[in-house]
């Protein structure tokens, strides 16, 4: 009964990303929701200095029984030499629509805990390697903090880690023993100054619940209209959340955060089965920032229109060729092909491709891009970014990493577990409550001092396809999400899933809309094909989902053209639309706008 | 024209076997459906687009269905959860879920196998006709082109066999019924409940030796509908009522021990009362304290043991009512059913002087209200009083809608969790002997046995955990009767043969036990006296006892 709309409507969606899951790692960036909202994320508080000593009650349960845990576990063979709970707060409401009616309408009130413990030394620990999820237990604890049932449940939940995080440093030791050494001998652990930091607690913004209830209702209503849009629904997500964590090396940070998401994503069905998505997705510090009604109404009938299209499009060909992608679309790109290989711990990694590790210093780009990733920037071009958090979940602050200088590939998404020549974290390192922190990404930002005014490129697309003598070049307008694959096992390939392509016409044909095309390529060759870019950045947010969980992430690029991208044809499924006409979408008495028998 | 002709074709067959007691033209039965559901839009809802789909549902190559059912359920949820005296969990929760299942083919073989066998998605909560069918549409869609492969895949994987000369049919006749029942909902005091459970917990302040004491209360009202194409409209309503509560402790040696009591009834208001659950919960704590100073057993036991009624039921629902349902084997497979009394129809598998009924049909037993019961199943069959065993002898098996051999009808057992297939299930299971016997004279007997067996003491159960493990034992020593706790025994060999061959006696102390889960189901049954059983230790490994000591409370 625990099933959500959400689960539902993504269900079908991730077939293909799944079925590459189970054979190995695979990240997926979607622009629905796919689970809780990452809690580290800041809202727009403005932050105050730490208070000593804080006067959180909550924090000084933990901070009380963290000390017991230190002081008493300090005498067990073999001994933890750091130990931090991190607690989350949620107070979430989800409200889903379809068709005019609520789906689902359901308030989540929770409290949880994550008890992280390292037993053995920084330089080898319980966590190193396959063992790494040995480091974290997890359970619920009072909503209302009441002191002597916290204390009890972190006590127990403590005890428990620890007996499986000192059998599992035992094997970690045993097994270091009797295996070949590995190539990068870094420590488990880096240090870390630890911080104090209470940002301000929120008063929730007022929520009209009534009124967004009835506002889902009518927006989702507004695909009644449409007959051959065959799913659709509207969700709000809206909430507060706090996140709590102390550690036996002094960290004491409290991050309460408060953020609105509505997604509205409407499905339809090709003739030769291939499923067809629009997806729109919304966010704001509070469901008062989120866009008016109209502008929503507006939006459903810009979706509903573009499925209508898409279902009469023709299946595009298999192609390689200069190709434009748009802001977002290129900022997906940038966010599978570049930035999950910027991730940290996937540098050292034996599993992994390691496509980058060993190109610091060396040009892996054009000279005129460059990349950073900036969780503390909350806003580009009016539009709030998703990835934006002050502290990362293992305590350390947001920092600005520059990973791509003019070109030259200058530094990782580091958490505090170091790479050969990256000792420290540099504040990526990320997870969803209840799984082990790993370099992940925030904001990423691509920059370029090569730029043309936007509108100028369709003509540059064409001229570049003149020039290679094709018929036509391909513009990405909109794109879903994408996924990639890195580990050694598997071709280090990536693929993203564009949903609005247009064949524009060298010889001056109007633009043809085409569907049922997917981006492929091997992310050395492709980031090298990029000529130019367009003038204006532009926001993708979604949720990225990794090792460590679903975290919100914002991929923020300018339009791009490439000298040559490679497309393939997407696998889809091979069932017919619904053979019936849509209930209240006939005209007459059921007029049939499926297909008929 | 041609697809108007097979449509019309198929709709045709499906009529003449259906079982329907009046020869109603098709106009008419649909009118008298609408008329039953008048003013309620889901059960609206579901009849249009069940009509719109048995006329019109066609795809080319493929049969029309000849069978489209509907059910809904439409669950309200309250749970709450405390642990050491605070709440760590309190959550009300709507939904509606749809299942469809849509049969190609015809009674005797059709599309119900795998991918065919039905599907199940949400549906809006408000009832809005439109959003509601727009739901039903594609699911119906879905199940119609589920059913049209399921059906072909059948067919084929039918090849691998040789023909069965006595075959069964995939699926049985049932009458039409209509019985359109009042809705239920969830009416309770959400701030009572939680204080309760918030008190129940808080007792581990006066148990140092106990690690965890956590308690739940879960509340559920469930509103099921189901419309068929054969006529049948039904709904109706139950609720569910649940307090957990459970205990742990270690031993000084590191074994561990548990407790986990809970409390079933339909309405919440007649559940436990507050004062009544504190002191379940201190008698609770007070036998996990008792635990932890009892022996262990060493030794292994060959002799007779008491059965409570409380641990009675556990045994009785999983070793005969999991055996008695008249479950399909896989395709190809020559059995009747599955499980431990597949091959035994018209044996003997019990004592002669136990007999056993399912009884959905009685509301009450000894004054109190049995959440087994039912009148009408999960597949719109009226629930029917199965007599399974007599005199020890199996006469019967609780089936659903899916024949097995022999037994070609349903007699009303095919119940569903929200959402899932319904399969054969117990309602009311109820145990009883020719020649039942006082609990006194049932521990005599047991300690007459014992000494004549030349053993000091005989074994009496009070209740068990997973896995039919003793949680509460006792030693009943022959020379005076007193009672001895003992901890880390489990029973060897505690299984149907055992039943039918050891069980000597049955007590006059039916217990009603009232079980929940996505089907409530009752075991009413007394105590249980086997006259041989090993008692052996458990092999489970002792755990460490915690590394430091619990937090000191602060209130």
């Amino acid at each position: 009964m625990q099933s959500l709309p959400v689960s539902f409507s993504t269900r079908r969606k991730f077939r293909v990303a799944r079925t590459l899951a189970r054979h190995g790692a695979c990240f997926a960036l979607a622009a629905q929701l796919i689970s809780l909202p990452g809690l580290a994320a800041a809202g727009e508080e403005k932050d105050k200095p730490a208070a000593k000593g804080s006067a959180d009650a909550m924090l000084q349960v933990m901070q009380g029984e963290l000390n017991r845990a230190k002081t008493d576990l300090a005498k067990s063979d073999p001994a933890p030499y750091f130990l931090s709970y991190t607690v989350y707060d949620q107070d979430q409401i989800f409200i889903a629509g379809a068709y005019g009616a609520l789906l689902s309408d359901t308030a989540v009130k929770r409290r949880n805990t994550d008890v992280t413990m390292r037993v053995g030394t920084p330089e080898l620990d319980n966590t190193h390697g396959q063992s790494r999820s040995s480091g974290m237990t997890s359970g619920n604890l009072p909503l209302d903090g009441d002191p002597d049932a916290t204390a009890r449940v972190l006590w127990e939940l403590t005890d428990r880690e620890y007996k499986r995080a000192a059998p599992a440093y035992l094997n970690v030791k045993t097994n270091t023993a009797v295996k070949a050494e590995e190539e990068d001998k870094s420590p488990d652990f880096s240090k870390a100054d630890p911080k104090t930091h209470v940002g301000e607690k929120l008063t929730p913004p007022p929520f009209d619940k009534k009124a967004w209830e009835d506002e889902v209702r009518r927006v989702s209503g507004a695909f009644r209209k449409y007959g051959d849009v065959y799913y659709a629904t509207v969700i709000l997500q809206v909430g507060s959340s706090n996140a709590r964590m102390v550690s036996s090396e002094g960290a004491a940070i409290e991050t309460p955060s408060a953020s609105a998401r509505l997604v509205m994503e409407a499905q339809t069905r090709a003739d030769d089965g291939m499923d067809l998505l629009r997806v729109e997705t919304f966010q704001a510090p509070a469901a008062s920032g989120l866009p008016s009604e109209a502008v929503l109404m507006e939006k459903a009938a810009k979706m509903a229109a573009d499925l209508k299209d898409l279902r009469k499009a023709p299946v595009a060909e298999p192609y390689a060729g200069p190709a434009l992608l748009s802001g977002r679309a290129a900022a997906v790109f940038f966010h599978e092909v570049l930035g999950h290989r910027m991730e940290g711990h996937r540098q050292r990694d034996e599993e992994e491709g390691q496509t980058f590790t060993k190109k610091v210093g060396q040009e892996v780009l054009p000279k005129f891009l460059s990349v950073v990733d900036d969780p503390t920037v909350g806003e580009i071009s009016g539009m709030k970014l998703a990835g934006t958090y002050e502290f990362d979940n293992e305590g350390t602050p947001a920092q600005k990493v520059v990973v791509i200088q003019d070109g030259v590939l200058k530094n990782f998404l580091m958490s505090r577990m170091p790479i050969k020549g990256f000792d420290k974290s540099n504040g990526h390192g990320r997870n969803q409550p209840g799984l082990m922190p790993t370099g992940r990404q925030g904001n990423l930002i691509v920059t370029s001092n090569q730029t043309v005014p936007e509108r100028q490129l369709r003509q540059m697309l064409i001229d570049e396809a003149k020039k290679q003598g094709k018929p036509y070049g391909l513009y990405f307008d909109d794109i879903q999400g994408g996924f990639t694959l890195t580990t050694r096992s598997l071709p280090q390939a990536f693929q993203v899933l564009p949903v609005i392509v247009y064949k524009v016409y060298a010889d001056g044909r109007p633009d043809e809309l085409v569907r049922g095309v997917d981006i492929v390529g091997t992310p050395l060759a492709a980031l090298t094909r990029i000529i130019t870019t367009g003038d204006t950045q532009h926001v993708f947010n979604g949720v990225c989902g990794a090792e460590s969980g679903s975290v919100p992430v914002s991929a923020v690029a300018p339009a791009m053209l490439f000298s040559e991208m490679e497309v393939q044809k997407r696998a889809h499924g091979r069932e017919r639309p619904p053979i019936l006409p849509a209930p209240g979408a006939e005209g007459g008495k059921d007029d049939a706008t499926g297909v008929k028998p | 024209m041609l697809a108007a002709a097979i449509l019309l074709a198929g709709t045709a067959r499906a009529r003449t076997n259906a079982a329907a007691p009046e020869d109603l033209d098709r106009d008419s039965t649909t009118a008298k459906a609408h008329e039953v559901a008048k003013g309620d839009v889901l059960l609206e809802a579901l009849l249009t687009e069940l009509d719109r789909s048995k006329d019109r549902l066609k795809m080319d190559q493929v049969k029309s269905p000849y069978y489209i059912e509907y059910r809904v359920e439409d669950v309200e949820n309250y749970d709450a959860e405390a642990a050491f005296g605070a709440l760590l969990n309190s959550q009300r929760q709507h939904i509606r879920v749809l299942r469809v299942v849509v049969r190609i083919g015809e009674y005797k073989q059709d599309s119900f196998y795998g991918p065919g066998m039905g599907g199940a998605t949400i549906l809006p909560l408000d009832d809005d006709p439109i959003a509601l069918r727009r739901q039903i549409w594609l699911m119906t869609d879905e199940a119609y082109k589920s059913a049209a492969d399921a059906y072909a895949e059948k067919l084929s994987a039918l090849k691998q066999f040789s023909a069965d000369p006595n075959p069964i049919d995939d699926f049985a006749m049932a009458p039409v019924v209509t019985k359109v029942e009042p809705v239920v909902s969830l009416r309770l005091d959400e701030g009572a409940w939680k204080q309760t459970i918030q008190e129940m917990t808080n007792q581990f302040r006066k148990y140092p030796e106990v690690q965890t004491v956590t308690a739940s209360a879960r509340f559920s009202a469930v509103n099921q509908y189901f419309v068929n194409s054969e006529g049948t409209i039904v709904r109706n309503g139950h609720l569910n009522s649940t307090v957990t509560l459970n205990g742990a402790a270690q031993a000084a040696d590191g074994m561990r021990l548990q407790r986990n009591p809970y409390w079933t009834e339909a309405r919440p208001e007649d559940l436990p009362k507050r004062g009544e659950l504190l002191k379940e919960t201190t008698k609770t704590l007070d036998t996990l304290k008792a635990l932890r100073e009892a022996p262990i057993v060493e030794e292994s036991y060959r002799g007779p043991v008491l059965f409570a009624p409380d641990a009675a039921d556990d045994i009785m629902a999983g070793l005969v009512g999991g055996n008695i349902l008249g479950r399909k084997p896989q395709l190809g497979k020559p059995n009747r059913t599955v499980g431990a009394f597949a091959t035994s129809y018209k044996t003997r598998i019990l004592p002669k002087f136990l007999s056993v009924v399912d009884d959905p049909t009685m509301k009450e037993f000894d004054g109190k209200k049995l959440v087994g019961s039912y009148d009408v199943d999960s597949e719109g069959v009226p629930a029917q009083t199965v007599k399974v065993v007599d005199d020890g002898t199996l006469e019967n098996y609780l089936v659903g809608r899916q024949p097995i051999r022999d037994f070609p009808s349903s007699n009303g057992h095919g119940r569903a969790a929200p959402g899932t297939a319904a399969f054969p299930t117990i309602g009311t299971l109820i145990f009883k002997s020719s020649e039942p016997e006082t609990v006194a004279g049932l521990k005599k007997k047991l300690t007459a046995m014992a000494s004549d067996q030349g053993k000091p003491y005989g074994y009496r159960v009070d209740t068990l955990g997973p896995g039919n493990a003793p949680r509460l034992l006792y030693r009943v020593y022959a020379s005076d009767g007193h009672e001895e706790l003992v901890r880390g025994a489990v029973f060897n060999e505690l299984d149907v043969r055992a039943l039918r061959n050891d069980l000597v006696a049955l007590g006059n102390d039916p217990l009603v036990s009232n079980r929940a889960g996505g089907v409530p189901q009752t075991i009413i049954a007394p105590s249980l006296l086997f006259d041989e059983l090993e008692v052996k230790r458990a092999d489970t490994s002792k755990e460490k006892l915690p590394e430091y000591p619990a937090p000191e409370l602060k209130k």
